[in-house]
């Protein structure tokens, strides 16, 4: 920079061209507001930025133009200019940079153009950082000592102002999150951080605070202190940044930061409950924070304002009473080293402090929300305020509703509080908190809250979004938070006997409140039906924060829960059909999901184990028939057991009522029902049968015992098998509940092994399978339902002892569905009969079963299933032919077919690997011949795109089917090799993708499975059978090197990475066996003239141009680079003389002389640097993809750009 | 062969085999079903119930397969739907005439004389560009409840 205006005789010229420059850019800046041409405009502004050293225009437009968008722009210009251009700048021209943004803002504080300002600020923060290790420490000083004084408040209230905008834009710039793009690693941010966090953090915490401090008093005095306010509001804002910070050297600097992984924060667990982070800075600021009278001070000036806003009857919820109690609660999650290792004395009184100022915001609940409710200022908290809507009897309504507004947000904001106490304290101390200013402990007057709030909440609608939805969801965390702390992986949390009781007191209160809101909505249906349809997965958080509770209070909770269903079971008994029961099913429903999440966890895939707060307690009498669980487990079994009397069944089992008792069966059998634990103790103590040792014994063990396979556990198993037969035989048309029996409980049961091999001797299995085979019931079920039944009840044979009795069961099961398939498909007049409706729904039911089947392979029952399959591989081609139109059944019989070659191949004989593989090709050679070149038509464009999208599902599958023969030459069980039988695979799946390949049209590749299952279908063959490809013929080929060429410019980089490895593996094949003097791929490798007469290139000199231009020219993950490099080596080799020339014409393009012999050096150094050779080795590609990478390095970026 | 000869006439029916009952909860979507006596494919199913404890019923939204217009209809799951009978067959074009009608081939080598080209502008010009280039083509004619129409061609090779 030279001077901001020279005198002398150029300095007219200059001028003139300053003001041009200027008038340009307001005039774009006028027309972009006016959507007038904007990209013109955009252009211009842009151009400003984009030209070098535009710093003196920018500063003169800063100075000069009367249009603030203008000024605006120009600060822009000047952070994006010097950032690209930092390395050529003086020294001089940085500090001066710097100082003018910093002074710009200071000088014109007062401007009402504040986004002018924040801006100008932020670019001085940003620039700053950027010479962070340039400028000399001296010079840093200079620019804070400079802020110093602003923020003190000494040159006036704007500029303090403006100087606590600058800290704020500073350390949001140097907090890695928030900081903006430089172009610089990754470690120069990592550096300013912790160079910010050690050196400076604490001063401009100091700093703020002061401000804050020096304009408080103004604001709680008088009336109209509008800048102060302001002030004081971004101090707050700037320290509750400051106590964000991810504070990382905690004990003293000293701990090694992993630059790369610091990004991902610690407490991430916490990322689900709301809105609490953990401040954790070091014991550094304890001086600071603890022990200086901040908090005291924070507290009463929230006080003092609540006060004066009661009086003026304006809003709480102005931004600075926000920032307070945001504030407020950020002291709340202090924790970590901060505190001295004192029994959490120091912490204790922190806290104390913090819930004496707060607790006035929730305390006593009852009122709190009574007034929140009401809106009623008369009764309000400050007592000095007789009434706030008195004093401006204009804005009545205005003021109540305002004032309601913010006593929601003060008590929301007291709640996070306690969600923040109770997630950095134990239970013990949070608990004691309370009790040195109020009678009773914190948990009462969270366990009093809470009720409160599920009361208001019980008066709402269930869709009116209301503060106390999300003060429950709140208050639920909290408890979440002290029930399950993160630190303890699963132990048990002792609760105080205050605790104990409030959760005690509370969940009684809940059950009863769920209950009532269940009676109360049990005769509102379809307005609401989608959100009680989803209700079980809907509520399934809510109601595990609740079974939390439940714990925490499990002596109270059981019995409570067993004398709700009691009295509900008693209830429906005695109405015996005369009254109407829907409230009470409502209830019952809503006990069966509360029970369930207390009684067992959800599984996700594992075994659950019985809860600890179960497991753990001791029951008062050891008889298993007296504990409490057992009485409330076998009470609702009884009542499962009773929907098999049609005669009650028909009077209140409901579908939605049998919905609520499968979930529970199935929930809680995965836990309790035959579990191994139980068992094995069994066995144990029986042989020990000692009475001290039982008496030890806690209540889980108990439980478990009596649900074991040698106590009740196999007549709870037979009561659960019948109940799940009713389901299907006795509700007809019940999709939801049918599934629910096929995919939770059904499926659940014969996970597991122990409960299996009591299944397949219970009788009323075996009357299921019966059924299963030949009940009309059952083949009226949703097809999916009987592909799920079918799956199940074949996995059920791993219960056998010996696998010739599985492969019996299943021959006996499935026997009827093939012989059924093969009398369909045998019909002399098939043709006329496939096309009815009921045809059609038996094949498509019997597909799916065999579906079914199919996907539960097992090595047990391997020999049966493949008979299944084999005995029905003619009836499947007859039908691939009959129902060629009819889509739905042709993806079935698809999916049969792939699923169970899956399932097949690899334990299959040469002789049957024969008879599938021919079987199979017979099947896509069908499939081909009637969809190739078929076009539907139809009216309908949904139509339309349904029958593309069963196209593409139907290649899908081929494709699966390819892959899955695919899989032979790599997993084969078989006693002998096939190739013995003269069978090569690789031969028959290039034959089947030569088959499959014409029907994908690249318009079919677009859809992304697709496109990724055959690229990699196709890079997979091109890689391990290169030689195969020389004998494809001239069509084939081609078709082949067309998708090659498209899924190099597939946006997906999967699919490029995966054409890249195709490439790779062509050209070096081809490369070696030249070399070697043989063919290689031969004529499709060398140019050649086509019929047309035009010279068509080889393949690899195709190749070698678009690798190249993709790799100069084109955008693309820097992860493909590698990839890029294993292809392009070799095809350099392959074609050296198109190498050659293609590099001459690059280094002719260039016009500019440097850049010229930059890429001559640059790609000499690619063929030759690191001793690169001319043999294919491993050695090689790593120096080719090192060379390859300095080379884009070098070049790349001129290349795109010029 | 003479199967198919009667089944040509065989539209002309009193309509006992048009359409079979099926239950409705066994219907999936990609399915038939009559809905306000318009055969339709199923685009979308869902289900609801009468009442909290009540019974379901399902909800389809179906395209009528030969004017595409969209039709709605709910039904208790264990009550039965129509189902239309949809029958397709491969014929090979021999001529589109002036009138608007094609010619087609059946397989025992009579022609068939009656059906009319699609009056939509873009499936017209989709038949006749087809049939303009020479190439051989087979359309297939979906029928049920009495209608008919061109659903599908397909090429199978240049003509020679």
């Amino acid at each position: 920079m030279q001077g901001f205006s020279g005198g002398g005789d150029g300095a007219t010229a200059e001028l003139a061209h300053l003001q041009s420059t200027m008038s340009a850019i307001e005039a774009a800046c006028t027309s972009i507001q006016m959507h007038l041409n904007p990209a013109a405009a955009e252009a211009t502004i842009l151009s400003l930025s984009r030209s070098p050293q535009p710093y003196k225009a920018c500063q003169f437009i800063l100075e000069n133009s009367q249009v603030a968008n203008a000024r605006f722009q120009a600060a822009g210009a000047i952070r994006d200019a010097a950032i690209r251009e930092w390395a050529f700048l003086t020294a001089e021209d940085r500090r001066s940079l710097v100082s003018f943004c910093l002074g710009f803002a200071m000088q014109h504080a007062g401007s009402p153009e504040g986004y002018v300002l924040a801006k100008v600020s932020s670019v001085a923060a940003q620039l700053l950082k950027r010479g962070w290790h340039d400028f000399s420490t001296a010079e840093k000083e200079t620019f804070f000592h400079q802020i110093k004084q602003a923020s003190l408040g000494i040159h006036g209230v704007h500029v303090q102002f403006i100087g606590i905008n600058f800290l704020e834009s500073l350390v949001s710039e140097f907090s890695p999150s928030t900081s903006s793009a430089m172009g610089l690693p990754r470690e120069f941010h990592e550096q300013c951080r912790r160079s910010l966090e050690l050196d400076y953090l604490k001063v401009f915490y100091c700093w703020t605070r002061d401000a804050a401090l020096s304009v408080a008093n103004k604001i709680t005095e008088s009336d109209s202190a509008v800048d102060e306010v302001k002030v004081c509001t971004a101090a707050l804002r700037l320290i509750l940044q400051i106590l964000n910070w991810e504070f990382q050297c905690n004990s003293n600097g000293k701990k090694g930061v992993n630059v790369f992984s610091s990004g991902i924060r610690q407490d991430a667990g916490l990322s689900n409950r709301s809105e609490c982070i953990l401040v954790q800075p070091g014991p550094g600021w304890r001086d600071i924070l603890i022990s200086s009278r901040d908090i005291v001070w924070l507290l009463n000036l929230y006080t003092a304002l609540r006060q004066k806003f009661s009086h003026e009857g304006f809003s709480i919820d102005c931004p600075i009473a926000v920032s307070a109690r945001k504030l407020i609660m950020q002291y709340c999650s202090l924790t970590g080293t901060i505190f001295p290792s004192d029994n959490g004395q120091l912490q204790e009184h922190h806290l104390l402090q913090l819930l004496s100022g707060i607790i006035h915001w929730i305390d006593p609940p009852d009122l709190v929300s009574k007034q929140i409710e009401c809106g009623k200022s008369e009764r309000s908290l400050f007592s000095e305020s007789p009434s706030a809507a008195g004093y401006f009897s204009d804005y009545v309504l205005v003021t109540h509703q305002i004032l309601l507004s913010c006593l929601c947000s003060e008590m929301l904001d007291g709640c996070r509080a306690l969600l923040a106490m109770a997630t950095v304290t134990s239970p013990t101390m949070f608990n004691q908190l309370l009790k040195s200013i109020r009678p009773f402990g914190t948990f009462t007057l969270l366990s009093t809250l809470m009720c409160e709030v599920i009361k208001v909440l019980m008066t709402k609608a269930p869709d009116e979004e209301t503060w106390s939805w999300e003060a429950r969801d709140i208050l639920l965390d909290t408890w979440t938070a002290l029930l399950m702390p993160l630190d303890s992986a699963g132990g048990i949390v002792l609760l105080p006997p205050e605790g104990v009781d409030a959760a005690a007191t509370l969940f009684t209160f809940i059950v009863e409140s769920e209950l009532k809101a269940a009676s109360a909505s049990a005769f509102n249906d379809d307005v609401d039906s989608d959100y009680l349809h989803t209700s079980i997965s809907a509520m399934d958080e809510r109601l595990s924060s609740y079974a939390l509770i439940a714990r925490a209070a499990i002596d109270v909770a059981i019995p409570l829960l067993t004398r709700h269903c009691t009295e509900r079971f008693t209830r429906l008994h005695q109405g015996g059909g005369s009254l109407d029961p829907t409230e009470t099913l409502e209830e019952v429903y809503s006990l069966l999901l509360i029970t369930g999440h207390v009684l067992a966890d959800e599984g996700e895939g594992e075994t659950p184990l019985v809860p600890t707060a179960i497991q753990r307690h001791i029951a008062d009498s050891v008889v298993p028939d007296k504990n409490p669980v057992v009485i409330l487990c076998s009470s609702i079994v009884r009542f499962a057991e009773q929907s098999l009397n049609p005669e009650s069944r028909s009077s209140f089992f409901s579908p939605r009522l049998m919905e609520a008792i499968i979930w529970f069966l199935a929930r809680w059998s995965q836990t309790y029902l035959m579990s191994p634990e139980g068992s094995q103790d069994s066995s144990y103590s029986s042989k020990a049968d000692n009475m001290h040792q039982v008496q030890s014994i806690s209540s889980g063990q108990t439980v478990l015992r009596y649900f074991s396979e040698y106590d009740h556990g196999k007549t709870v198993l037979d009561i659960i098998v019948r109940v799940a037969i009713a389901t299907f035989m006795s509700y007809p048309g019940e999709k939801f509940l049918q599934g629910l029996t096929c995919y939770q409980l059904l499926h659940a049961l014969v996970r597991q092994k122990n409960i299996c091999i009591h299944l397949v001797t219970l009788e009323s299995w075996s009357k299921l399978a019966i059924a299963f085979a030949n009940e009309k019931m059952l083949f009226m079920l949703n097809a999916s339902h009987q592909k799920s039944l079918a799956q199940t009840l074949v996995l059920s044979a791993s219960g056998f002892r010996d696998s010739e009795s599985a492969n019996q069961y299943v021959r006996i099961l499935m026997g009827h569905m093939t012989a059924y398939l093969v009398e369909i498909s045998s019909k002399n007049d098939l043709k006329r009969v496939a096309e009815q409706p009921d045809t059609i729904l038996s094949v498509t039911c019997l597909l799916e079963r065999l579906r079914g089947a199919a996907s539960a392979s097992e090595p047990r029952m391997q020999k049966s299933i493949y008979q299944m399959g084999s005995s029905i591989l003619n009836s499947t081609l007859i039908l691939l032919e009959v129902y060629k139109h009819e889509s739905a059944v042709i993806y079935l019989l698809l999916k049969f077919v792939v699923e169970w070659v899956e399932g097949q191949i690899s334990y299959l004989e040469a002789q049957e690997t024969t008879v599938v593989i021919d079987y199979c090709m017979r099947l896509l050679q069908l499939y081909s011949s009637h969809n190739i070149g078929k076009i539907s038509l139809s009216l309908s464009s949904s139509l339309l795109n349904d029958a593309k999208s069963e196209k593409y599902k139907d290649l899908r599958a081929l494709l699966q089917l390819l892959a899955s023969l695919c899989s032979k030459d790599l997993v084969d069980f078989s006693s002998d090799s096939l190739e013995a039988h003269g069978t090569s695979i690789s031969q028959v799946v290039f034959y089947g993708l030569h088959i499959v390949t014409p029907l994908i049209s690249l318009e079919l590749l677009k859809y992304p499975k697709l496109c990724r299952d055959y690229f990699s279908l196709l890079s997979h063959m091109l890689e391990v059978y290169p030689e195969m490809v020389g004998q494809l013929n001239n069509e084939a080929f081609s078709h082949i090197l067309e998708t090659l060429q498209f899924g190099l410019h597939h946006q997906d980089s999967e699919v490029v990475n995966m054409c890249l490895r195709a490439l790779r593996a062509l050209a070096s094949y081809h490369y070696k066996e030249t070399a070697s003097g043989k063919m290689g791929l031969g004529s499709h490798a060398s140019s050649l003239r086509n019929p047309k007469g035009e010279l068509q290139e080889g393949i690899f000199s195709r190749f070698l141009r678009t690798t190249l231009q993709l790799l100069l020219f084109e955008d693309y993950s820097p992860d493909l680079v590698g990839a890029a490099a294993d292809a392009l080596f070799p095809l350099i080799l392959c074609e050296q003389g198109l190498y050659q020339k293609l590099g001459n014409e690059l280094i002719e393009r260039q016009a500019n002389q440097t850049f010229k012999s930059r890429l001559t050096n640059a790609l000499q150094s690619l063929t030759s640097s690191n001793q690169l050779s001319c043999t294919l080795d491993r050695m090689n590609y790593q120096r080719f993809r090192k060379n390859l990478t300095n080379f884009l390095i070098e070049v790349r970026g001129f290349l795109r750009i010029v | 062969m003479s199967d198919e000869e009667h089944h040509f006439e065989s539209k002309a029916d009193a309509g006992a085999s048009k359409t079979y009952p099926q239950q409705a909860g066994t219907i999936r979507k990609n399915g038939y079903i009559v809905i306000k006596n318009r055969p339709c494919k199923v685009v979308e199913v869902s289900t609801s119930k009468t009442g909290k404890h009540g019974h379901a019923k399902c909800h389809f939204v179906g395209i009528d397969i030969f004017n595409g217009k969209k039709l709605e209809d709910i039904v208790p799951s264990s009550h039965n739907c129509d189902v239309p009978h949809v029958n397709r067959t491969d014929y090979q074009l021999i001529d589109i005439s002036e009138d608007g009608f094609v010619s087609l081939l059946t397989e025992n080598g009579n022609t068939k004389d009656d059906l009319r080209l699609p009056t939509d502008d873009n499936l017209l010009s989709q038949i006749k560009d087809g049939f303009g280039e020479g190439k051989d083509l087979v359309v297939s004619v979906m029928s049920a409840m009495g209608e008919e129409q061109i659903c599908a061609l397909k090429d199978i090779g240049p003509k020679n």
